[in-house]
């Protein structure tokens, strides 16, 4: 059976001689392997449409459950060349990248996280060169996604209780008041225009959030408890981490 | 108990890449028939190969000495030198029979979503032999895809330091090709590095 979808490549993997395993998280049928045959030949019909991060219409050939279907074809839409330009953006998004990748179950529609990772990918690349911008863009994608998938930290108050508080214990994901955390491991304390940021980044429409101005204290904090946060949740700390500045 | 001999061979040949189980099964079939002195040369050609193979220690190519046979020729150019991914590499430029330099094996490419991380690769050593050789020209032949890319602009900052010329291999089209299959990213970068005829 012939599908036919959009999709975003999120990853690439060489087989064989000169086919790849092209993982691409699709509008129709969600994170979905493929096998591209001949694809790093240098006149393969591909052509530079399998390169990661690149937005292609494609076809792919195989039964329903079929583990690895066929690539077919691949059209480019949007190839997002400027951000792998730019090596410092590459490595930031290749972080979101990799967190889609660890969260999402193969073929399991997930048409938000599709709209909302192209979204983010034509606002890095519009918004240009410009490093704070990338740092908000990505956490404003980590923020939207754990929310998606159900993973999101909860910040709004003490998750048991309702009342106020600014500890957050990672083991619980989200914040406790003092008399409901009595006997828990020491938290993360959070400072309120954190907790603001935070509420801002997760309602607001993806396409006003140029609007937004973060302070770099505030960016920083931010980053520090998702990625704690996620590193908890997964088990083990993202391999593009290395590739952040410290 | 024959059988389980080439049962046995056809299932260590099914290791090699591109060898699936009727290839594996033709060529143990092959060997059966081949005078005992060439399939006995062949093993020995796989055991001397595993046993004697290592990588040159100034470019990281393949060799069976301290030093590979390119390292060590005077006639070569060693004021250039070719940076690749892999010693495979280095086989295809020298086909081409265009290039006289030396060469770098950086064994890999940088790819964040693997943890190839620079440190893991051969780019330190790189980065001390131009600063020890005297290098004036930096060739970076890594692959045209986004790791290949990634590993150049990396290397490109590197060298940022030094008194060093660095180039990157053309982008463009294919010899053969018809420029109406060519996608939108290699049209543009081939237009982008144009030259004046």
């Amino acid at each position: 059976m012939l599908h036919r979808t959009e999709a975003i490549i999120l990853k690439t993997m060489p087989f064989s001689e000169a086919d790849l395993i092209v993982s691409a998280l699709t509008l129709e049928y969600g994170l979905v392997k493929t096998f591209a045959k001949s694809s790093r030949k240098t006149k393969s019909r591909f052509g530079s449409s399998l390169e990661p991060l690149t937005y292609v219409r494609t076809s792919f050939w195989g039964k329903e459950d079929a583990a690895l279907p066929r690539l077919t074809q691949a059209d480019i839409i949007r190839p997002f060349q400027k951000i792998r330009d730019r090596m410092a953006c590459f490595f930031r998004v290749m972080e979101i990248v990799e967190l889609t990748l660890g969260f999402l179950i193969e073929r399991e529609v997930q048409r938000d996280v599709f709209h909302l990772l192209l979204s983010i990918l034509m606002k890095i690349e519009d918004e240009g060169p410009a490093n704070d911008r990338d740092v908000l863009n990505t956490l404003l994608y980590k923020i939207r996604f754990l929310d998606a998938v159900g993973y999101g930290p909860r910040l709004e108050g003490c998750a048991r209780c309702g009342g106020s508080g600014y500890n957050f214990y990672i083991a619980q994901g989200s914040i406790l008041c003092g008399a409901c955390a009595k006997g828990m491991d020491s938290p993360v304390r959070l400072s309120p225009g954190m907790i603001k940021s935070y509420g801002t980044l997760r309602s607001w429409e993806v396409s006003k959030s140029a609007r937004i101005r973060l302070s770099r204290t505030l960016l920083a904090e931010l980053s520090d408890m998702l990625d704690a946060h996620i590193r908890y949740t997964i088990a083990k700390p993202l391999k593009t981490k290395a590739f952040q500045p410290s | 108990m024959t059988l389980g001999i080439i049962e046995n061979l056809i299932n260590e040949l099914m290791r090699l890449p591109g060898i699936g189980r009727k290839t594996a099964q033709r060529l143990t079939f092959f060997i059966l028939t081949m005078p005992d002195e060439e399939a006995r040369s062949v093993a020995r050609a796989i055991d001397e190969v595993k046993e004697k193979a290592r990588f040159c220690s100034q470019c990281f190519n393949i060799t069976d000495a301290e030093v590979c046979d390119i390292c060590r020729d005077e006639r070569r150019d060693r004021k250039r030198i070719c940076v690749v991914e892999e010693p495979s590499n280095i086989l295809v430029i020298e086909r081409a029979k265009f290039y006289r330099g030396l060469y770098h094996v950086l064994l890999g490419a940088i790819s964040p979503i693997d943890g190839i991380t620079p440190e893991k690769l051969k780019i330190d050593e790189l980065v001390q032999r131009v600063q020890a050789n005297g290098v004036e020209e930096v060739i970076l032949a890594t692959n045209p895809n986004t790791k290949g890319e990634v590993t150049a602009q990396y290397i490109r900052e590197r060298l940022n330091a030094f008194p060093v010329q660095v180039t990157r291999i053309a982008y463009g089209l294919p010899m053969g090709s018809d420029i109406e299959f060519a996608d939108e990213v290699t049209l543009g970068k081939a237009l982008e590095g144009r030259r004046r005829m």
